[in-house]
């Protein structure tokens, strides 16, 4: 029996095979997405760049159900296609806005995705009440989100998402907003936290540091029809800490993505101004 | 409270007004029939004071009841148009019309519909208030941000959650705005509703005070008016800064 399972491939986690996504109707069609192949191995931490405006948020909206991709590609969540709208509920999804809900405290808003599942609120609030620590936001939980720091509200929505447990998290440059102190802080901190619970993490950003930083794997994304450009797997160890910002490998690979960064954000710089 | 946050509180305001109603009206020798001085007022509201208490807790009856039916009715209606556009098109227009008939004409019907009871009262002050607060409920449902929809989306939220969870909070502040129009207008409702025949109330008062002239008598009646839609709106504040402090952004 064990052989048996063994003998079988374990599929990728999250796989896109050929997604498109085109808005209205030839000739005034605008293709934000195509042509996306990717695959993303179980327990992953990978992390995509892309010029602005290259079709990452729609991307990301399509592997979270909330758009369905073009007829014409699939996604596979543990080699599964998925129809449309199968996917609501079944992936970790956390936007760039920490979009915390005023009314709530925070520990009301850590608990939201569990009480959409349904889980009674005694019990959904034990089970945030012990990770407040871990998210350093211990003490904080009768507070409301305006009592907050920008860091602290990006933690409480990080929980938030973490608490709803899929295997799949989706973050959408969640440090974005964040001052680079702050931001260096929480990237050291999310490695350990996913060191620790093992999810398979899919990371948009527009910071390269930042995506080799984390990464197992780096997906850069073309300009505008966004489609995938290259890959390049980080094979810095780990644990990493900051030191490793300096060493001749990280510059290596910052190097070789940068080149490829810039030359696809001239190409949205040109067709911006004809 | 220290002796500045008193000097600027609502109460110092009235005895404000009070002390120059007091001062300046036999400083100016201001004839009574355009305002009698403050003592003959209170004088002439002492006076009546059983019947200004049973008038006073009639009228509020009123207002309070038309009042929540409007709440209950608008609400109600915001809500379902919000969630249905045919809705909206066939109802919303029909109530717009509705408003710019004069309640004069329209508190005839009730009359002859309910006579002369509470009940007619209560639907007249009903039918001012509950526009504003339906139409405040529609604002602040469609206010519902697209992203935290879809994140609630994304953790498989059902139609109604997202209703009970997101909309009808971010929607809460409007309603209170909503309803804080609309208890003045229930207010002017029941007085209104009253001048079509009654023997107790306020708006009673008024009209007899009016027909004999009691110059007095209407001022204290003013006064009596101006105090309960005070404490009406004095309620809603406080209503909403206990339970609906946060502001949509």
């Amino acid at each position: 029996m064990p052989d048996e399972t063994t003998a079988v491939a374990t599929p990728p986690h999250l796989q896109l095979v050929n997604v498109w996504k085109r808005f209205g109707e030839a000739p005034k069609q605008t293709v934000a997405v195509r042509n996306v192949d990717l695959s993303i191995e179980p327990g992953a931490f990978v992390t995509l760049i892309g010029p602005s405006g290259c079709g990452k948020s729609t991307l990301f909206s399509m592997i979270s159900g909330l758009l369905p991709p073009d007829s014409d590609g699939s996604l596979l969540l543990n080699g599964k296609v998925q129809q449309d709208g199968a996917l609501l509920g079944k992936i970790a999804f956390m936007p760039q806005r920490d979009l915390l809900f005023p009314w709530r405290t925070v520990l009301d808003n850590a608990t939201l995705a569990l009480e959409v599942e349904g889980m009674p609120r005694r019990r959904a609030r034990a089970k945030a009440e012990a990770l407040f620590p871990e998210f350093g936001l211990g003490g904080f939980e009768q507070h409301y989100p305006h009592q907050l720091s920008g860091g602290m509200r990006q933690r409480v929505a990080l929980m938030r998402t973490f608490l709803f447990e899929r295997d799949l998290i989706l973050l959408d440059e969640p440090f974005g907003a964040l001052d680079a102190l702050t931001r260096s802080m929480m990237q050291r901190w999310l490695l350990d936290i996913w060191a620790k619970h093992r999810r398979t993490v899919l990371f948009i950003t527009h910071d390269i540091d930042e995506a080799i930083f984390l990464g197992d794997k780096v997906v850069v994304m073309t300009a505008r029809p966004g489609t995938i450009k290259c890959e390049e797997a980080i094979t810095l160890p780990r644990p990493r800490d900051l030191g490793v910002v300096t060493t001749p490998e990280f510059m290596a690979v910052k190097k070789k993505l940068l080149a490829v960064v810039e030359e696809e954000s001239l190409k949205t710089f040109a067709a911006a101004s004809p | 409270m220290n002796a500045r946050a008193l000097a600027r509180s609502p109460v110092a305001s009235v005895v404000y007004v009070a002390a120059a109603w007091l001062v300046l009206v036999p400083l100016f020798k201001v004839q009574p029939r355009y305002l009698p001085p403050l003592p003959v007022v209170l004088a002439d509201g002492l006076s009546v004071w059983p019947d200004l208490v049973a008038g006073f807790w009639r009228t509020l009856v009123e207002t309070v009841l038309g009042f929540l039916a409007g709440v209950v009715l608008g609400v109600g209606f915001g809500i379902a148009f919000s969630a249905s556009r045919i809705m909206e098109r066939a109802f919303l227009p029909i109530f717009v019309a509705l408003q710019t008939v004069p309640v004069i004409a329209f508190g005839a019907i009730v009359v002859i519909w309910f006579g002369n009871t509470i009940m007619a009262k209560v639907v007249i002050a009903l039918y001012l208030a509950f526009f504003p607060i339906a139409v405040n409920t529609l604002r602040g449902l469609e206010l519902a941000d697209p992203q935290r929809i879809a994140l609630m989306k994304s953790f498989g939220a059902s139609h109604l959650q997202l209703f009970l969870k997101l909309a009808l909070p971010t929607a809460l502040p409007n309603i209170l705005i909503g309803m804080k129009l609309a208890v003045a207008l229930s207010l002017a409702g029941a007085i209104v509703g009253e001048w079509f025949g009654d023997t107790v109330g306020l708006g009673v008062m008024l009209l007899q005070a009016l027909y004999f002239e009691q110059i007095p008598r209407v001022w204290v009646l003013i006064i009596a008016c101006g105090a309960m839609g005070t404490l009406l709106y004095g309620a809603l504040v406080l209503l909403e800064r206990r339970f609906v402090w946060w502001r949509t952004d």
